[in-house]
């Protein structure tokens, strides 16, 4: 005898399927919700380079901010160089969603999409922070100093040193142009990276203001040696990982992460350009602004003077491993190790601010042609 | 016009007004408001680094698409000609490479290509060397070669379609008249598939011109595609470069996806005859056979090399050179740096995606079989825009014209899906319409004339019908979506990564373990994928190329 299979009800199939489908949608978006809440942007970095990890150092950080104004803080850590900050600030411009950014640098604050999203505020806290570094960073206070690092070469010790090349303790670009050291050399695209352009901008200087010849000829002539990775984070990597690539654009203050980490003296060490019989270096200095029409201005501006509390400015050093921008606080004994921002002299000094923000497209354009195979 | 014809046509219309929401009005949106911001479009698309980048965007295509042609081309006549055992199984497999995620393949690469992998160890250990001797896993041979891997398969399956077509009376015939069989070759048989070698010529340009992940894998910054520029663009906001390259590459690639159409269109007229005339290997004489067996040795070498290594590279840590689980560990790992997050992301994003896109599908597929005069056409050009449109347009437009002014910025999963779902969408429906294609019309007929109604008659026919075609449609939707990286990159924030993207950053930091591993696990999700589709389909795998 022939059965007929017996015959579902599709319809009861597709409900079943379609409302386990909207509970999982459902439980997703519940958990991903985004509540309102205060949202602080920065980059993925942020605090990440000490014992403890980004979580936890944060947690710790701003707990007393959230108990003091009964709010959530939320430290957005945008996978991105400061660059992509601004990017998504335009790109959110009509309806912020944002309070506050941490990160925007001493050059990137020079182009007018940066100020286009900032809103400037003077905090009363800046009585503790030295007006240099006001100066050098945003004088008009769209940014409030944060941080500082001076930007300069930095190498292993164990596979080249002054004993081998002698030309480290008094480098020049000249010297960084000989095959053996460009092939040696790793950088960040300045595009996209706030070192790579701090390095490309201490070049531009060292060449039209203390050598008056053409910045672009140096890098036709490492073109095809020089090494340029997209960020911070993928040049350490290639740096740490390949032996042949010992020399890096990084920080001064590598040398004591060094030796915080893996023991003194330390087997990293910092070459900073000598021109003129001085040493010199290009320093960074990092703010901290308020969003422009963000949703609680108030309370940005309460979370601005907080990231001048000694809370905040001490665990700079050891977590961030660059300089806090309150002075007045002891470094720790590793410091003794990186480069003294007393003992250099500053290529920022040579540019003066209205010649990089009215040339920085130019000199990224020309850069980039450099690239050109 | 009664409300059943009413709901008949707004059940029509609503995969179009989905796609002119979710990608004709943001792709429009973002040239019409960006292009004139910033420097016109002239003066971006004529600057020395723009040229440059066009210039390299368009020659490593042709480059690539040379190569790929110049290899599938002998691959193809071999499949078809050459009787040996397990050959639709070889046929199935070559979907493979089609379904891998691009930042899968170039883990492979690197693996298989790169300094010390597979080939760079042997080459030391011949040498006595022991630092790196060899590596073509960088800059153009990279980008070259990983192009050529994924584009052979598509000139093999699409020539050899071609060649099983062509009469072999035909062939018979002239031989009898005295053909020498280079004249057959040239009379015969290359005018034959000459329309399947174009299709598949431009289908492969068209993909290398908007090579997304490979390009910023192997390019290093200084090789790059319009496509990568327009993300480079997007990040440095500026937006009217950015809308000027959105331009100038739809312009091209929709005259790459019509002409395709086109060119498909005309030798799908052509009779359909599966009575080519094979030859088993060794009846072909010597010189021929040596040859046979160098050319296979090149394709295990160029086309099996790269996924097979992938195991390799999930548990091989080129830079501290030990073997180790961390990668696997990595991926399951709940919390804290964890990929397990990853995982979770791309299996939802992915699913959902798939879901839609086969609702969508089920709806286009009605569209094209209708019976309206211009609806099909309408719906057959509908399927092509997601084609032609490439990743990161979408992306771009889906964020500027949808997102931020939602507010969907700060948590943007939802666009990512619909992002995954534009791109698998072409395949679910093509998959579905095929299948629709061959349900027997008179069944459709008695159920119409036992009463059953027009919901009845799609739930109790043609649905059960259809439900091979569905799943491979929906099988394909999935493989798409898992891998997809380039749009799901340009929208995510970091709490969004999938799989795919989470190996993009994973090598950029070169955590190769951690980047094998995931790949490995994206491979064996592809696997299962296209075991499922031979499953389900028996041979006709291609179909829904």
């Amino acid at each position: 005898m022939t059965q007929y299979p017996v015959r579902r009800d599709p319809r009861k199939m597709i409900a079943v399927a379609s409302v386990s489908i909207i509970i999982i949608i459902a439980v997703y978006a519940a958990v991903t919700w985004w509540r309102p809440r205060f949202v602080v942007y920065t980059y993925g970095s942020f605090f990440d380079y000490g014992d403890e990890g980004a979580e936890t150092v944060l947690g710790r950080v701003f707990a007393p901010f959230e108990r003091q104004y009964g709010v959530d803080v939320d430290i957005v850590l945008l996978d991105v160089d400061a660059n992509g900050i601004i990017s998504k600030l335009v790109a959110e411009k009509s309806r912020p969603l944002a309070d506050v950014v941490i990160g925007i640098d001493n050059i990137l604050i020079l182009q007018d999409a940066a100020k286009s999203v900032l809103e400037p505020y003077t905090s009363p806290m800046l009585s503790l922070v030295n007006e240099t570094f006001v100066d050098l960073l945003d004088p008009e206070h769209y940014l409030t100093p944060f941080d500082f690092g001076l930007i300069t070469l930095i190498y292993s010790t164990s596979s080249i040193n002054t004993t081998t090349h002698p030309q480290l303790g008094n480098l020049t670009f000249a010297d960084l142009a000989d095959a053996e050291f460009a092939s040696s050399l790793v950088t960040e695209n300045p595009s996209y990276s706030s070192p790579g352009l701090s390095f490309l901008l201490s070049q531009i200087a060292v060449y039209e203001k203390l050598l008056h010849q053409d910045w672009t000829t140096w890098w036709d002539d490492v073109r095809d040696q020089i090494n340029v990775q997209e960020g911070w984070d993928q040049a350490w990597e290639v740096w740490s990982g390949d032996p042949s690539r010992n020399l890096l654009v990084s920080y001064g203050t590598d040398p004591a992460y060094s030796a915080y980490y893996y023991g003194s003296p330390p087997d990293t060490a910092a070459a900073p350009f000598f021109y003129d019989n001085q040493h010199w270096a290009w320093m960074q200095v990092e703010g901290v602004g308020l969003v422009k029409n963000g949703p609680n201005p108030e309370l940005g501006k309460a979370f601005i003077d907080y990231c001048l509390n000694a809370t905040v400015q001490s665990e700079i050093a050891l977590n961030q491993w660059v300089y806090p921008i309150r002075t007045d606080l002891s470094l720790p004994s590793v410091y003794q190790y990186a480069v003294n921002p007393n003992e250099v002299s500053l290529l920022n000094l040579l540019l003066n601010r209205t010649e990089i923000s009215t040339n920085l497209n130019n000199w990224l354009d020309s850069w980039t042609a450099t690239r050109i195979p | 016009m009664n409300a059943r014809t009413i709901l008949n046509y707004a059940i029509l219309s609503f995969p179009f007004l989905l796609l002119i929401v979710f990608l004709v009005f943001p792709v429009f949106f973002v040239n019409a408001l960006y292009l004139f911001t910033g420097p016109s479009f002239f003066e971006t698309i004529m600057s020395p680094s723009i040229r440059f980048i066009l210039q390299f965007t368009i020659g490593q295509a042709i480059l690539s698409t040379l190569m790929a042609v110049l290899i599938g081309l002998p691959g193809a006549f071999l499949i078809a000609r050459l009787r040996f055992r397990g050959k639709s199984l070889v046929r199935a497999m070559m979907i493979v490479p089609f379904v891998l995620p691009p930042i899968v393949v170039v883990v492979g690469f690197l693996e298989m290509f790169g300094s010390y992998g597979v080939i760079d160890s042997i080459l030391m250990w011949i040498q006595g060397s022991s630092t790196s001797v060899f590596n073509l896993a960088t800059g153009i041979p990279g980008i070259i070669l990983a192009h050529t891997f994924y584009n052979i398969p598509l000139v093999i399956l699409m020539v050899s379609a071609s060649l099983e077509r062509l009469n072999p009376e035909i062939e018979e015939s002239a031989e009898i008249l005295g053909a020498s069989s280079r004249q057959r070759l040239r009379y015969i048989t290359l005018p034959h598939v000459m329309p399947s070698l174009l299709a598949s010529a431009v289908l492969t340009f068209m993909f290398c011109f908007m090579s997304f992940p490979i390009v910023l894998a192997f390019g290093q910054g200084r090789f790059i595609t319009i496509e990568a520029q327009i993300w480079n663009a997007f990040r440095l906001f500026d937006y009217g470069e950015a809308s000027s390259l959105t331009l100038m590459q739809i312009v091209i690639t929709l005259s790459l996806a019509f002409t395709y159409v086109r060119l498909t269109k005309r030798e799908n007229e052509t009779g359909k005859t599966a009575s080519m005339k094979t030859t088993s290997f060794n009846r072909y004489p010597l010189r021929e056979r040596v040859a046979i067996a160098a050319y296979l040795s090149l394709i295990v070498v160029l086309v099996l090399g790269p996924i097979a290594t992938i195991a390799r590279a999930s548990v091989y840590d080129p830079v501290a050179k030990v073997y180790t689980l961390e990668g696997f560990t990595n991926l399951f790992r709940l919390g804290g740096q964890g990929a397990f997050r990853y995982l979770v992301n791309s299996l939802f994003y992915a699913g959902l995606a798939t879901v839609f896109a086969v609702i969508l599908g089920i709806l286009l597929a009605l569209d094209m079989r209708s019976h309206h005069r211009f609806v099909p056409t309408f719906a057959s050009s509908m399927i092509l825009l997601p084609l032609g449109i490439s990743s990161i347009t979408v992306a771009y437009g889906l964020v500027l014209a949808i997102a931020v002014p939602t507010g969907l910025i700060t948590n943007p999963w939802p666009i990512i899906i619909i992002a995954q779902t534009i791109i698998g969408l072409p395949f679910s429906a093509r998959a579905i319409e095929l299948a629709m294609s061959k349900i027997d019309p008179a069944l459709l007929e008695q159920a119409d004339s036992l009463g059953a109604s027009r919901i009845q008659r799609f739930l109790f026919v043609e649905l059960p019908l259809l439900a091979p075609g569905i799943l491979v449609g929906a099988v394909f939707a999935f493989a798409m979506a898992i891998g997809e990286m380039s749009a799901t990159l340009f929208i995510a924030l970091p709490q969004n990564y999938t799989l795919a993207v989470a190996i993009y950053e994973y090598l950029g930091v070169r955590a190769y373990v951690e980047a094998g591993a995931s790949a490995f696990f994206l491979v064996i999700v592809c696997v299962i994928a296209f075991l499922t589709i031979e499953r389900i389909s028996e041979g006709s795998t291609g179909g829904a190329l």
